[in-house]
């Protein structure tokens, strides 16, 4: 699929045929075990280039795949990485993995809701940043507590006034996003 | 090229070894840049793009190459150089502004003093890199290519015996020869439960129905592990290399690798190797004229930790939500598509390929006698050196925090080790001289999990940290039962009161109730052990818990109720 859909909060018909000829090139399902198993890989592609996954974009895949829109949405509200709403113009990545609660995580999500008004998923209201708090890890614990933005750029050994700063670093430009993470 | 026989390969594999060779000889400079996720964080991309310029630019002549990650974050960006006399030099640190004078300094036949770690090789005028306390107690096994080979290059991966386990069990050995060597390894399951590898393929090789499949867990969800990933970003063929053997064991004609949606850069470069070794002809139908056929799919995860339990992977891979399922049936009897399904930690198969190549009674001498071979540890927190290591199973886990992690980081003050991820306790600092292995952990009631221990100091509340493990827990139960779905987050409740100074004694009998009800009566591994990081607090620091509770105001007030809605619950954090 070609770039620069990104951001969209639209989803226009173009978005879709391309979608479709993807799906068409790329997920050919020899049976139908195999089709159930190309379905979350589907949808990480729609994330991947849309940045959430559009109602439409759900109903394709199930189209394709020959599954039903419902399950797929069981899916999308099962598995915490799939957004079903547009994020905002940036996203940011808040490892909130065992090393960085250690280094104090904790009180970045507080900043977080008490300055910025978000939480977990949330955006903020002028649509400038979209948060994912990771339960996992994000594997840099040498730099934690750590932030990921765009799905490229790190800053780490964050305290609440570096992240305070980070955040408006990067909010301050425009997306420069080809991309939306995991494919 | 597709290899179409054996002699096809060992011709390809003279070949690549030669010129894998070259990249240690003497004759010409080769900078190797080691890329990992952590190392990209760490900005060793501008390390690699400032070498590239000087290079071109005619400073100094030498070949550029990128390799995986070696373990060592706490010395990333890092690279190895070796050259003219000159043997492997590993030196850390290395930031952009360091190339100019790490070029200077080589291209006048000197070392660059300021980020030198140790020499690979020989050398009389160099400090070994094995004398180095990070990794003298290790033992590189499973991390033997790390650092060393371009984990997007099949050759330099066949270059150092990289497929040859895959040969020899193709042309040499049976398929039950290869489940008993591995039955003769002792290769326990890496992944937290311990269970011996040879039993399992032996049971997958026993199974009737057809087709098997075998299947690789790389999910890697744990908030405190990294080792997983960092096994396939630096040597993704060799887990391949794991599961084709695996495979064949077991005979299953298709395996899968399950990796965390989040491990973006594993993703990338086990695609990558899968494709290369379709290219190469080492998988596909009729192996190099042996008749095996072989198939290799990967699927990536959505951010599920509970994926990681065996059933709920399953279920994952076949498009549906990850809820755990009742056992038996096992899924060495009914696991993907219910048939026989084998399904491995990501670690315990990486050291298949040796076990093949050099025999199971070899992996059987590492390690102690219960627990055999080497053990990946990611230790993390306030300490002076960071990084995955390896060491054989047994070493004592003092010394690897004191030695190999360097002990604390400066001004810091030991207060305990989490262990087991997030599912037990934790370790007082007069408890660390515990060997690691799979039993030795379980005299504190502790484990060893996947490897993964997380060091706190004293700015570190018990309670907040004990209310953190509680709530990752309750944040990732999938739903299904309800002392795992209701009791859990009662959990978090009941230490967001304490937490908020609203704390009574008897709070603290009510944990202990309720945690034995979620873990007695939850269907999986999740429940059943998700207030344990939380009763372990409890045991090892009663004073933080007493402390808060002591303070508390007056009994609550009717109509005050409002103040126990925590906004935190409400953020997921």
């Amino acid at each position: 699929m070609t770039r620069g859909m990104a951001h969209k909060s639209t989803v226009e018909q173009a978005d879709l045929d391309r979608l479709q000829a993807h799906l068409e090139e790329h997920f050919q399902p020899r049976d139908h075990e195999e089709a159930q198993e190309l379905i979350l890989g589907a949808l990480q592609h729609v994330q991947h280039e849309f940045g959430w996954v559009p109602l439409e974009a759900s109903q394709a895949i199930a189209d394709h795949l020959g599954v039903s829109v419902n399950r797929i949405y069981g899916l999308l509200t099962f598995y915490a990485d799939f957004r079903t709403e547009p994020p905002g113009e940036h996203f940011m990545l808040l490892c909130h993995g065992a090393a960085c609660f250690v280094g104090g995580s904790q009180k970045l999500i507080h900043e977080l809701r008490d300055n910025y008004g978000i939480g977990q998923g949330g955006t903020t209201a002028d649509g400038k940043l979209t948060v994912q708090i990771v339960n996992g890890c994000l594997g840099v614990c040498d730099l934690a507590p750590i932030v990921q933005f765009d799905h490229e750029k790190y800053v780490g050994n964050l305290d609440v006034d570096s992240f305070n700063a980070a955040i408006e670093e990067i909010t301050a430009n425009g997306s420069q996003r080809e991309d939306h993470g995991a494919d | 090229m597709v290899l179409t026989d054996r002699a096809a390969f060992d011709a390809h594999a003279a070949r690549v070894r030669a010129e894998f060779e070259s990249y240690t000889s003497d004759s010409e400079w080769t900078i190797s840049v080691c890329v990992s996720e952590d190392s990209k964080a760490k900005g060793v991309l501008d390390t690699f793009e400032h070498l590239r310029f000087r290079i071109e630019s005619g400073d100094i002549e030498a070949r550029l190459r990128t390799t995986g990650g070696g373990g060592w974050a706490w010395a990333d960006p890092s690279i190895i150089v070796s050259g003219p006399n000159h043997p492997a030099v590993l030196y850390g640190n290395v930031g952009s502004d360091d190339v100019p004078g790490l070029v200077a300094a080589l291209a006048s036949g000197h070392t660059y003093d300021a980020g030198l770690i140790g020499a690979f090789g020989e050398s009389d005028t160099l400090p070994a890199v094995a004398d180095h306390p990070y990794f003298k107690l290790q033992t590189r096994l499973l991390t033997q290519n790390w650092g060393m080979i371009d984990p997007y290059s099949i050759d330099d991966y066949i270059a150092n015996d990289g497929y040859a386990a895959w040969i020899k069990a193709l042309f040499d050995m049976t398929p039950e020869e290869v489940v008993d060597e591995v039955k003769a390894s002792g290769v326990r399951g890496r992944g937290g439960a311990g269970f011996p590898a040879g039993i399992k393929w032996e049971s997958g090789r026993r199974a009737q129905a057809r087709p098997k499949f075998m299947a690789c867990n790389s999910h890697e969800g744990e908030p405190n592990v990294y080792k997983d990933r960092r096994l396939i970003e630096s040597d993704p063929h060799r887990i391949l290399e794991g599961i084709m053997l695996g495979c064949y064991g077991v005979g299953a004609e298709r395996g899968y690798n399950y990796v965390g949606g989040e491990h973006l850069l594993a993703v990338e470069r086990f695609r990558h190797a899968v494709n290369e070794a379709y290219r190469l002809g080492l998988l596909g139908d009729n192996i190099l004229g042996s008749g095996v056929n072989c198939h290799i799919r990967l699927l990536t995860g959505g951010g599920a930790y509970i994926c990681g339990e065996g059933s709920a992977l399953m279920y994952s891979v076949m498009g549906e939500r990850g809820q755990p399922r009742t056992k038996p049936p096992r899924s060495v009897e009914e696991g993907l598509w219910r048939r026989p399904t084998v399904l491995n930690n990501t670690e315990t198969l990486a050291p298949v390929p040796d076990i093949i190549r050099n025999g199971g009674a070899w992996y059987a001498s590492l390690g102690t006698e219960r627990s055999t071979g080497t053990k990946l540890v990611s230790m993390q927190g306030p300490l002076a050196r960071l990084g995955v290591v390896e060491v054989e199973m047994g070493v004592s886990l003092k010394d690897i925090l004191y030695e190999t992690y360097g002990g604390m980081a400066e001004g810091k003050t030991l207060k305990g080790v989490q262990t087991g991820g997030v599912s037990a306790g934790p370790l007082l600092p007069d408890q660390l001289d515990v060997a690691v292995d799979f039993d030795s952990l379980q005299q504190y009631d502790c484990m060893l999990g996947s490897g993964g221990f997380v060091v706190f100091d004293d700015s570190v509340d018990a309670v907040e940290f004990g209310r953190y493990l509680m709530d990752f827990n309750r944040w990732e139960s999938c739903s299904k039962c309800t002392p795992c779905r209701l009791g859990n987050k009662a959990l978090v409740e009941v230490v967001d009161r304490i937490l908020n100074g609203r704390g009574q004694e008897r709070d603290m009998q009510l944990i202990e109730s309720t945690a034995k009800h979620v873990m007695e009566l939850s269907l999986c591994g999740l429940g059943q052990v998700a207030p344990a990081p939380l009763i372990g607090m409890m045991r090892c620091f009663p004073e933080d818990f007493e402390a808060r509770i002591d303070a508390a105001s007056e009994p609550i007030e009717a109509g005050e109720q409002q103040r126990f809605v925590i906004p935190l619950a409400a953020v997921g954090a």
